[in-house]
């Protein structure tokens, strides 16, 4: 792609058109693979199939329109809403706990009293490097009894462990996953906000005998608070999209049913079941709610931590 | 399936702009010549076979080097369910598929009915229909004039229990479920850790297999209306029996197919398998230090002096409905399913239970490397294949597995004998209600 | 959903009274050991992998699980044999469809980042809104709309068909976005238009190399959300010469039910996968810097 040089003359008027030039690329790959698409499946989730007779063979299956009962399907499906509740609490447990570390880690690499600052940033970052599906099959190689060395150690020690994969604990099976994929890169995205910080703002502080942790707590936290909250948006957006790790997982227990989440129910619907159409409807849903709580928190968070640009 | 021409311009407009741009696309999936019938003896016809069996690259090289002008490619597919959706999005984009796909033979009616699959009755030669049990033959017909597809594989169950274990603790090889019930007991008693075997949740056709054996057959034709039957007397005679084994905790309740159950068959605490035909090649992968250790029997009864068993796997090869070249394709299929040279490939390199009985013979002269205390495997096997039940699948056979996943997942962690019974339920009303909604009629 | 904020000033410095001037660069033991536990956890799966891909088949399940052996070569052996040695044709194609993919992405979102950030025209929040509000469509959803939709012009089972959907980035446009405002000041971009300079070498010249830190953040970004993408590859690609390593070890994985899951093939190829982006990352380890909002103070 190569945006044309405009004549010397003709500078200032083609100023008016250079965003659009600039955009152009951007806008056509995003109307082709992902406005076309969504509006494809936005199609098709007022769509269904009917079938005649022992529905074999040509011309027995047609596509018809279905006005709103995939989405009414969807959302009085109790496995739907059991995956929602389910994710819900995913969220709860994973968000504040791996946001906590991300923000601690942070503050003891931006410490000068930490010792093997850069050892620890680049092991702790190391897991982003891993896909969703291997880590997921390696922390189930470490979850199961048999093979793993935490109950090999407990075993020994003579603890009787629970089993981590069983009702109970699967939910934080699944969040550990998540935990440490995730944990390094919200780290390295608020470490990046605390370099930010002019030393003179604490070192002032510190002359005045402020301790560490006053300092962390008074200076450091507030300025990086819209890093914490756009980190927490994100999060917020990826647990509701949690797929790899509970579909990764699942052969390995009986406690994963297939709308663990709300996204599993998706592919359950659309590659199991073959059934694209209520997937397509359950995904717009998922994606409107995302939608709402995304806006709804930033709405509550604006106030507090950001003017609003007026550009 | 057609798009909106808007959306079709929109798309055309950037294929054409990429496809400017310069770059060589990927292997095409068919070949580019479309003519049928006689004129094609003269080209080459290219075909592509998604498969995930073992062996396929041998047995397709050998037919490579013999046909130089029908020359196949195989392409390895993940063995999951998302691989026949896969197929199913190419087959509604019409492109995409391939002209041959290996098939599950309780996938195959869902395949019809998304009328994947090409019949290929004008293709082949009538006295095919020998080549298999009939039962066989009659899941690549679904009862009717139509083929589709030549079966490949089967696997009728049987029992596996370690020779070794069940000397050290003096026990009987089960000849009734019954027996098996006891020696469970026993073994368990015996050394706490071990245990007989596993009610897998995971594993909707090991189930499927045995409510088989039992009698149960879950769907059925009449005249034009689907039946569901899953819930039937016999189906829940085996949820139950298991449910009971589970509850009294004589039986584990883990999946198959873990690193676990792995790690456990190596130990000797999985010291039995009810599986099918195709086991030698899954423990030699997985548990390669207990060659020798192993024996299969038949498998127990539910009464004294039967002789009843079920299927677990097998597939056919199918003709999809995309293919150009369904002439050459089937010609393949056929030959690499019924060709003494191929079976003998197919046993060799691929492991698998051939379903062609008059290849079986020579293919099956010795038994698998992993059972060489067993001389006799084979002529045990092709007897007990004989005892297979009559089985129909459904065009849903996907809604059914996946509620057997969830249902009895619950059922299993659960440890309740009742729950068991719960989950028959819930899986006859899940298939039940998604026939209904499909708008298939359904005789209740 | 907006992202239009910008953070309030840092607050004034509280100042506290007490006496005691604290030695400020004393190590603290508790802190270092806190962060190495981090580490130690973040470590351990990996250290899992390194183990157990020494291990044979047998030993995988039969001896603990931090023991290692010595058949990491026998390992890599057979799993470069593997089909004619198609694990390292799937390690080619992850690094085309991932690197070429992530670079290009780069171009894209630093052009419309730029765009965002240095120029005010109609439609500029709607557009920017539109572009972030991708993020909250999940992948899974869209990989069939977008099969069919390609199959509409032949695209599927080619390179094209994972590529060309990758490029498009929401989170890389937002970056871009931020970089452009913080790091290329306005009245450089002045300056240039003042002498005459046309927007292409505005551009290349002046904003590209200023934002270079950024981008490469953006590339990391995108090559890992690409190289994670299973769904696409999966549902795009019927040649198993095309597949990316995801697509390629999850089919050894499952392979169903008569046949043995090839547990020792996908460690081994789960930690050879592993290593260039390991590399990868220690190189460019001084771009590691995500900068999610400061930058917004400025736009």
């Amino acid at each position: 792609m190569t945006v044309q040089t405009p004549p010397r003359a003709r500078r200032r008027r083609s100023g008016r058109f250079a965003p659009y030039v600039y955009l152009a690329p951007a806008m056509t790959l995003f109307a082709l693979f992902l406005a076309l698409p969504i509006g494809y499946a936005l199609y098709l989730s007022f769509r269904t199939v009917k079938v005649s007779g022992l529905g074999l063979g040509k011309g027995a299956r047609t596509e018809v329109w279905a006005g709103f009962d995939n989405y009414a399907r969807s959302l009085t499906d109790p496995d739907f809403i059991d995956s929602v509740i389910r994710v819900a609490l995913y969220g709860l447990v994973l968000v504040p706990v791996m946001l906590g570390l991300a923000l601690l880690f942070a503050l003891l690499l931006d410490s000068k009293r930490t010792r093997g600052r850069g050892f620890s940033r680049v092991s702790i970052f190391l897991p982003y490097a891993v896909p969703a599906v291997i880590a997921s099959l390696l922390w189930g190689f470490l979850y199961l009894p048999r093979v793993s060395p935490f109950y090999y150690v407990f075993d020994k020690i003579g603890w009787d462990a629970p089993d981590i994969l069983s009702s109970q604990w699967v939910l934080f099976a699944i969040a550990n996953i998540g935990l440490w994929g995730g944990v390094g890169f919200n780290m390295i995205v608020i470490y990046t906000a605390l370099k930010a910080i002019p030393s003179e703002l604490y070192e002032a502080a510190r002359l005045d005998g402020a301790t560490e942790v006053q300092i962390a707590w008074r200076i450091k936290i507030p300025v990086v608070t819209p890093s914490l909250i756009l980190t927490f948006l994100f999060s917020m957006i990826a647990t509701l999209q949690v797929f790899a790790e509970p579909m990764t997982l699942r052969p390995l227990t009986n406690t994963i049913s297939s709308t663990w989440s709300p996204l599993m129910k998706v592919y359950r619907d659309a590659f199991t079941r073959d059934d694209i159409y209520s997937a397509a409807a359950t995904s717009v849903i998922i994606a409107l709610a995302t939608f709402a709580l995304s806006f709804g928190f930033l709405r509550l968070v604006q106030r507090r931590a950001f003017s609003q640009e007026n550009s | 399936m057609r798009l909106h021409t808007g959306i079709r311009a929109a798309a055309i407009i950037a294929a054409t702009t990429l496809l400017a741009a310069g770059c060589t696309s990927g292997d095409d999936t068919t070949s580019s010549s479309p003519t049928g019938g006689s004129t094609e003896k003269a080209e080459k016809v290219d075909l592509t076979f998604w498969t995930w069996a073992p062996g396929m690259d041998d047995v397709v090289k050998a037919w490579n080097d013999a046909n130089p002008d029908i020359q196949v490619t195989v392409n390895k597919q993940d063995g999951g369910d998302p691989a026949v959706t896969k197929l199913l999005t190419a087959i509604k984009a019409g492109s995409g598929a391939p002209d041959l796909m290996q098939t599950e033979y309780q996938k195959i009616p869902t395949l019809v009915a998304a009328d994947a699959l090409a019949d290929i009755s004008g293709a082949v030669d009538s006295s095919i229909a020998g080549h298999f049990a009939d039962g066989t033959w009659q899941s690549v017909t679904l009862g009717g004039d139509a083929v589709y597809g030549i079966p490949q594989d089967s696997g009728p169950m049987e029992f596996y229990y370690r020779e070794d274990i069940f000397t050290k603790y003096k026990l009987d090889v089960p000849t009734t479920w019954a027996e098996y019930a006891d020696v469970a007991t026993k073994l368990h008693e015996a050394d706490p850790k071990a245990y007989l075997g596993t009610f897998s949740a995971t594993d909707a056709g090991w189930f499927t297999g045995l409510t088989q054996q039992a009698g149960a057959s879950w769907w059925g034709i009449n005249g034009d209306a689907w039946s569901v039957d899953i819930d039937s007397a016999a189906s829940q005679k085996v949820a139950s029996y298991w449910g009971d084994l589970v509850e009294k905790g004589v039986i584990d309740n883990k999946p198959m197919y873990t690193p676990e159950w792995n790690a456990a068959l190596n130990d000797g605490t999985q010291a039995g398998w009810v599986s099918a035909i195709w086991a030698p090649g899954v423990l030699a992968g997985n548990a390669a230090d207990t060659q020798g250790k192993w024996k299969m029997a038949p498998m127990p009864q539910w009464n004294a002096g039967d002789n009843a068993t079920g299927n677990w796997g097998g597939s056919a090869t199918s003709v999809t409905s995309q293919s150009k070249n369904v002439e050459a394709a089937t010609k393949f299929a056929t030959w690499m399913n019924t060709s003494q040279d191929a079976v003998n490939i197919l046993v060799a390199k691929g492991g698998l239970y051939p379903a062609d009985l008059p290849g079986q013979a020579e293919a099956l002269s010795a038994p698998p490397a992993f059972f060489p205390n067993q001389p006799d495997f084979y002529t045990t096997a092709t007897d007990i294949a004989k005892s297979v039940q009559p089985f129909t699948y459904g065009p849903n056979v996907n809604v059914a597995f996946s509620a057997y996943n969830d249902q009895f997942g619950k059922a299993a962690e659960s440890k309740k004998a009742s729950a068991f019974l719960t989950a028959l339920t819930a899986m006859q009303k899940a298939t039940v209600d998604d026939l209904l909604n499909s708008g298939f009629t359904v005789d209740e | 959903m907006t992202a239009t904020l910008a953070p309030t000033k840092p607050p004034t410095v509280v100042r506290t009274t007490t006496g005691a001037t604290g030695p400020s660069n004393k190590r603290s033991t508790l802190s270092t050991v806190v962060l190495l536990v981090g580490a130690a956890y973040c470590l351990l799966p990996v250290a899992w992998v390194l183990v157990a891909s020494t291990k044979s088949a047998g030993e995988l399940f039969t001896t603990f699980t931090f023991t290692p052996s010595t058949h990491l070569w026998d390992n890599v052996q057979d799993l470069s044999a593997y089909r004619g040695g198609l694990f390292w044709r799937w390690m080619a194609n992850t690094a085309l469809y991932a690197g070429v993919g992530a670079l290009l992405s780069v171009i894209v979102s630093a052009m419309a980042g730029f765009g965002l950030a240095k120029f005010s025209f109609a439609g500029k929040k709607a557009i920017f809104n539109v572009i972030l509000a991708g993020v909250l469509v999940p992948g899974v959803v869209l990989a069939i709309p977008q099969y069919l939709l390609l199959a509409q012009v032949g695209l599927t089972n080619t390179y094209w068909s994972v590529l060309l959907p990758s490029i498009i980035s929401p989170y890389g446009i937002y970056l871009a976005r931020i970089y452009a405002a913080a790091s290329v000041p306005d009245d450089v971009l002045e300056a240039a238009r003042t002498d005459g300079a046309g927007e292409a070498r505005i551009f290349a010249r002046i904003a590209v190399p200023m934002m270079v830190p950024g981008l490469v953040t953006v590339f990391l970004f995108q090559f890992v959300a690409i190289w994670n993408n299973y769904m696409l590859p999966y549902i795009m690609l019927g040649n198993d010469r095309l597949f990316p390593i995801t697509v390629g070890l999850s089919g050894l994985l499952n392979q169903g039910a008569s046949q043995p899951a090839m547990y020792t093939a996908v460690i081994t190829g789960a930690l050879l996968s592993i290593i260039p982006l390991i590399a990868l990352f220690l190189l460019l380890q001084r771009y590691w810097q995500v900068d999610l909002a400061a930058g917004a103070v400025k736009a």
